[in-house]
């Protein structure tokens, strides 16, 4: 079959743009909710339940009260700046999504369409780009903002940007090794055509990814610019009713976005496990794989297929979006020295080492003659060892000192308030 | 001090007590024989003729009692001041029984204490128990006593008797339900009074205080006393009925401003109000009585037409300026007049810190006249049964104060005319106190400077060049003279209103000004000032002064007196 | 239930799991997360049933002929520590003592209950009540008739003989 061209091709990408941008913003709204709830029911309790049923009309009350609601003007605000900050936020986090094959091409009367708004060659790249330019908004937000709070969240921010972007980058060169494209489209395929979903030839790097991932959307326990207790709420404390709810938007966004990422890279992205659902564009003909000889064979899109595949894709986006919340409840946040310190001490050094392992492991495999899906055990193999090791360092606190204990190798007695503190003894002690 | 008066022994104590303080003052000299015995343990020597009570209360021991009172007779019948003497064969009234040679006596043994319990009991048997709505509550001496001694739960089962309350006229309200029967105020009326106007009528349990048929106390100027005397709430005040409860009001020792006398009194108050005047114990001057004019004249205190801000009138205007803006003003006014004559008037209600001040300032601004204007009554009303105390006719607290500060007294009864001479002035005119109510808008028109410091608004003096607010003797630290020469002292019991602030301390900064030297900056070192003017003040400080005053070297005679 | 308190040792350095301590929290979050039983509870549908000692709201006791039975002793507004009641005593046309003036700034009150407790004629309550918001704080000054018209029931005294209230 052909693929769209023509006057339909402009009407069907409005109306992917149109719907994608709707289920998009629906599902911010509705993780905002699901948050509220999860958050509840982890705490035992009911959560908003009140507004429609299941309080399921909450997000729009939500919504309704940011639009309507009054808001502060810091008056030694930056004006412009001000209100710039939400909007770079919002943009690109929205704009990231068009990248993202959410499901198997769907055949039309007027040739198949392909379930991604635009398929661009330079893929995951343009995704880093536009995700890079978020932390702008909240700089921009935070500065412009002329509160001490504020300025310390968005430069934490920024900081923090800096220090995750590199390992995330370096966790997706081996994906991109793997796949030999960066674009989503062929590392989706190329996870169909090896049997393999890359979590697991790639586990090391999904995990490095995944911890990366949370750190660039600022969520627990990575929220170091809106750290409540230290911050007051850091780069949006000046900020409130929809130029709040758009910081807000833009946070879940990112989040849906880096599910999304996460299930495409490492999870298959829309596919379903088995072969039956494959469909890649080669040499302009919708294929499903290649025959022994090397032949191409033709894909056989249908709607049903497509239907099927989007809510595959939706689940596992769905389940990140879940993991997120999840964390975030569980785990409290870190210091700002400990984000530093693991980003650059930890994930750095092993996310290049990990590179080097994935690299020379490929390269032997080649050299030796191995492919298709012992060449997928063979580095799932590695890698399970690469992540072993990197957990029993982390898991025995050499490298991660948890909040709770002291630094290692402070010997000697703990310093005594009080009593101890007032007497000679306690004088001496201390240097 | 309650031994000077029953000096001459407990069962003298009447005549004693009739005598008053001027004539325990001239027994001070005489030799008396002392005794010394044992109370509670504690080894002790009084003069002879002391009784027990006196002596406990001179060994720091409370014996409870309600007829006994140091003012008046003891007839040892309220039974609760019984204590155990040593080889006595029953309790002795220690109200009546005088000390002796050896003598050991407890007030806390055993049987004292069970006796007391009992004499309680009984005094509850028809007590209503209505605390919560008598004002005698919280100053109440049965309350103490039952609530320190007395049984937790009466065991009487019959009812108890009901007499509802009586207007005994005047000021007093009488509730019969309440009454211990201790006689003070028959007594009262019968020895320091010598009128009787209250007595008991009917016996037993159903004696009950009361006026002669339409006879009320209404004829009698001291009947305020009663109330006072009484231990229970069984005489109460009908103007403080209701008003305030005891343990609300704070109690400051002061000067009563009504008359010459100059009776000790306290000030009660709440809230920055003056709710009621008190007696206060001072022997040489009021004994433990005050007259009802005095008592009931209290609520100019509570004016709320008060000056709050220094007013400077510059320009057709009035404006209300800070202290150091308007004394500056002042100051600068003073300076380009130069030396000028003053005519001054100030009021017998202030102190005399406040006066001396003023006569300072006429001094120094070139010399003039201090007049002042006081009310008098047509005569005095005397109180037979204390000699010395009387409503005098003098109806200001300080006008011996002013005439020792060389201020001449015109104007008539009422306080009123008699300032012709300032209203054509063309000098300085300063007004200190006085509101001139009596003179019209635009006092004093030719004068070069008029000055008003005073607590009032006054409308004589809405457009005076300066009007600073000024406190009464109230609300500030001060001392009166009263007719006798007595130089005493009073302390503040309100707050100020505003900026209000003494007028010894608003004209001493100007005057320190003046002469560049330093005011006085407390009211101890303003009657330093007045002490070193006046001669008949020589060697007097506050500390000699002290809370029950002291007679000044000369007296002069007020006219009329 | 006794109060008892839980030692918590600290971690030894260099023996710290964070993994694994990290995925006992996310297993014990699942596990909470997955169990319906919650402690919310829905509340104006739902209402707890106040203790018999519950102190809120306060009440005026009335007399059968409606005069409140407050005789204006001023116990209560001296024995308040946080000074919120205000009384001003007068003589109704019996004679009797009573409150002209009696206003309870339920702001100000810290719901101790000494007013109830140092009453001597059991006029004024604290009731078993907190339903009382209003839209304006002047509203929260209770007068006299305020007081009185309270229908909640009033709070039952601690009784010395009787500690647990059993």
């Amino acid at each position: 079959m052909d693929p769209i061209a023509g006057v339909p091709l402009l009407v069907s990408t409005s109306l992917k743009i149109a719907i994608m941008f709707g289920v998009v913003m629906l599902t911010v709204a509705y993780t905002t909710l699901a948050e509220r709830r999860i958050s509840a029911f982890i705490q035992d309790r009911l959560g908003p339940n009140r507004v429609g049923p299941f309080g399921l009309l909450q997000p729009i009350a939500d919504g309704l009260k940011n639009l309507i609601k009054e808001e502060a003007d810091p008056g030694t605000a930056s004006k412009f700046y001000f209100l710039l900050g939400p909007v770079l936020a919002m943009g690109p986090a929205l704009v990231t999504f068009a990248v993202v094959p959410f499901a198997a091409p769907l055949p039309t009367p007027w040739g198949v369409v392909d379930m991604i708004i635009a398929d661009v060659p330079i893929g995951i790249l343009y995704i880093l780009a536009l995700s890079s330019l978020a932390v702008y908004g909240i700089v921009i937000g935070g500065w412009a903002s002329n509160n001490k709070y504020a300025f310390l969240g968005a430069l934490r921010a920024s900081a923090q940007m800096v220090s995750y972007e590199v390992p995330l980058g370096l966790s997706l060169i081996v994906v991109f090794m793997m796949a030999g494209n960066v674009t989503l489209t062929g590392i989706v395929w190329e996870q169909q055509q090896l049997g393999f979903w890359f979590a697991f030839p790639l586990s090391l790097g999904f995990i490095l990814f995944v911890v990366s991932a949370f750190a660039e959307t600022n969520r627990l326990p990575f929220d170091m610019s809106e750290a409540e207790s230290e911050l007051i709420t850091g780069f949006h404390t000046e900020y409130s009713a929809m130029k709040f709810s758009m910081f807000f938007i833009a946070e879940y966004a990112h989040m849906l976005t880096a599910s999304a990422l996460m299930a495409t890279l490492f999870f298959g992205g829309w596919d379903l496990p088995g072969t039956w659902d494959n469909a890649y564009w080669y040499q302009g003909e919708l294929i499903r794989g290649f025959d022994a000889s090397g032949a191409p064979m033709a894909a056989a899109p249908a709607v049903w297929k497509t239907l099927l595949t989007f809510a595959a894709f939706a689940a596992k986006t769905g389940f990140f979006l879940l993991l997120y919340i999840w964390v975030r409840w569980t785990v409290p946040r870190f210091r700002y020295d400990q984000v530093m310190e693991l980003g650059w001490k930890v994930m750095l050094p092993t996310a290049l080492a990990y590179l080097m392992v994935v690299s020379a492991t490929i390269l032997v495999l080649d050299q030796v003659g191995i492919s298709g899906f012992y060449f997928g055990l063979a580095l799932t193999g590695v890698s399970a060892i690469c992540t072993v090791a990197f957990v029993f360092f982390l898991d025995r606190g050499r490298i991660m000192v948890g909040a709770a204990a002291p630094r290692h190798g402070r010997v000697g007695p703990r310093p005594t308030f009080g009593r101890g503190a007032m007497s000679s003894e306690g004088a001496t002690t201390g240097d | 001090m309650a031994k000077k008066t029953t000096k001459a022994g407990g069962a003298e104590a009447k005549k004693t007590t009739k005598a008053g303080g001027a004539k325990a003052k001239k027994d001070r000299g005489v030799a008396v024989e002392k005794v010394t015995l044992t109370i509670d343990g504690q080894e002790l020597t009084v003069p002879r003729g002391t009784t027990l009570l006196q002596a406990a209360q001179d060994a720091g021991t409370e014996v409870p009692h309600y007829c006994y009172h140091p003012g008046l007779s003891s007839p040892a019948q309220c039974r609760l001041c019984l204590v155990e003497v040593e080889g006595a064969p029953k309790l002795l009234p220690s109200c009546t029984t005088t000390v002796a040679d050896g003598q050991v006596v407890h007030t806390q043994s055993d049987d004292a204490i069970r006796m007391r319990r009992g004499v309680l009991e009984f005094y509850l048997l028809n007590h209503p128990l209505d605390c919560p709505i008598c004002d005698q509550s919280g100053e109440c001496d049965l309350q103490d006593h039952v609530f320190a001694e007395g049984r937790e739960h009466g065991r009487g089962r019959e009812a108890k008797r009901v007499l509802g309350r009586d207007d005994f006229g005047g000021d007093v309200l009488f509730y019969g339900d309440r009454c211990v029967m201790c006689t003070r105020c028959v007594r009262f009326m019968n020895e320091i009074e010598e009128k009787p106007l209250l007595t008991v009528v009917e016996r037993g349990d159903r004696a009950v205080i009361d006026t002669f048929f339409d006879e009320g106390l209404e004829q009698s100027n001291w009947a305020g006393n009663v109330v006072d005397i009484c231990p229970v709430g069984a005489l109460v005040s009908k103007d403080f009925l209701h008003k305030a409860r005891a343990w609300d009001l704070e109690h400051t020792d002061s000067i009563c401003p009504n008359c010459s006398q100059g009776c000790n009194i306290e000030l009660h108050t709440r809230d920055n109000l003056v709710h009621r005047m008190k007696p206060r114990t001072n022997l040489e001057v009021n004994g433990h009585w005050i007259c009802d004019y005095g008592r009931g004249r209290y609520e100019w205190l509570n004016r709320g037409d008060r000056l709050e801000a220094p007013v400077v009138h510059a320009e057709e205007r009035n404006t209300a300026m800070g202290w150091t803006a308007a004394l500056e003003a002042l100051k600068s006014r003073i300076d380009t007049l130069g030396e000028s004559s003053v005519k001054a008037v100030v009021s017998p209600f202030w102190s005399n810190e406040d006066l001396g001040a003023v006569s300072r300032l006429v001094e120094t601004l070139g010399g003039g006249s201090v007049v002042f204007r006081s009310p008098r009554a047509e005569e005095e009303i005397t109180l037979p049964g204390y000699e010395g105390l009387a409503r005098r006719k003098a109806l200001a607290p300080n006008v011996q104060g002013a005439e020792l500060l060389g201020c001449t007294r015109v104007g008539d009864d009422a306080a009123q005319g008699g300032l012709e001479d300032l209203m054509d002035h063309d000098g300085v005119v300063l007004v200190l106190g006085d509101a001139l109510d009596d003179q019209p808008e635009g006092f004093a028109p030719n004068a070069a400077l008029v000055v008003y410091l005073g607590a009032y608004t006054s409308s004589a003096l809405a457009s005076a060049d300066f009007q600073f607010p000024v406190t009464t003797f109230a609300e500030q630290e001060g001392t009166f003279t009263n007719h006798a020469g007595r130089v005493q002292r009073f302390w503040p019991a309100l707050s100020g209103p505003g900026a209000a602030r003494p007028a010894w301390l608003v004209l001493g900064a100007l005057l320190g000004a003046l002469k560049e030297e330093e005011g006085p900056t407390r009211a101890e070192q303003a009657f330093g000032l007045v002490a070193k003017a006046v001669k008949s003040y020589k060697g007097l400080d506050y500390e000699t002064i002290g809370a029950q005053g002291v007679l000044s070297a000369a007296r002069v005679p007020v006219p009329g007196d | 239930m006794p109060i008892t308190t839980k030692v918590i040792q600290r971690p030894e350095p260099g023996r710290v799991s964070y993994l694994r301590a990290a995925f006992k929290g996310m297993a014990l979050t699942l596990r909470h997360m997955v169990n319906p039983k919650t402690v919310t509870q829905q509340y104006p549908e739902e209402q707890t049933e106040l203790h018999p000692r519950w102190r809120g709201t306060h009440v005026m006791e009335v007399h059968a002929d409606g005069r409140p039975k407050c005789v204006a002793c001023g116990l209560c507004p001296t024995v308040c520590p946080a000074n919120c009641i205000r009384l001003v005593g007068g003589e109704d046309d019996q004679g009797n003592r009573y409150p002209i003036v009696f206003e309870i700034d339920e702001f100000r009150c810290i719901f101790c209950g000494m007013c109830q407790e140092v009453c001597p004629v059991e006029a004024i309550h604290v009731g078993r009540d907190f339903e009382n918001a209003e839209y304006t704080r002047d509203r929260f000054v209770y007068d006299l008739d305020r007081l009185m018209q309270q229908d909640h029931p009033s709070t039952l005294l601690w009784d010395p003989s009787d500690p647990k209230g059993e």
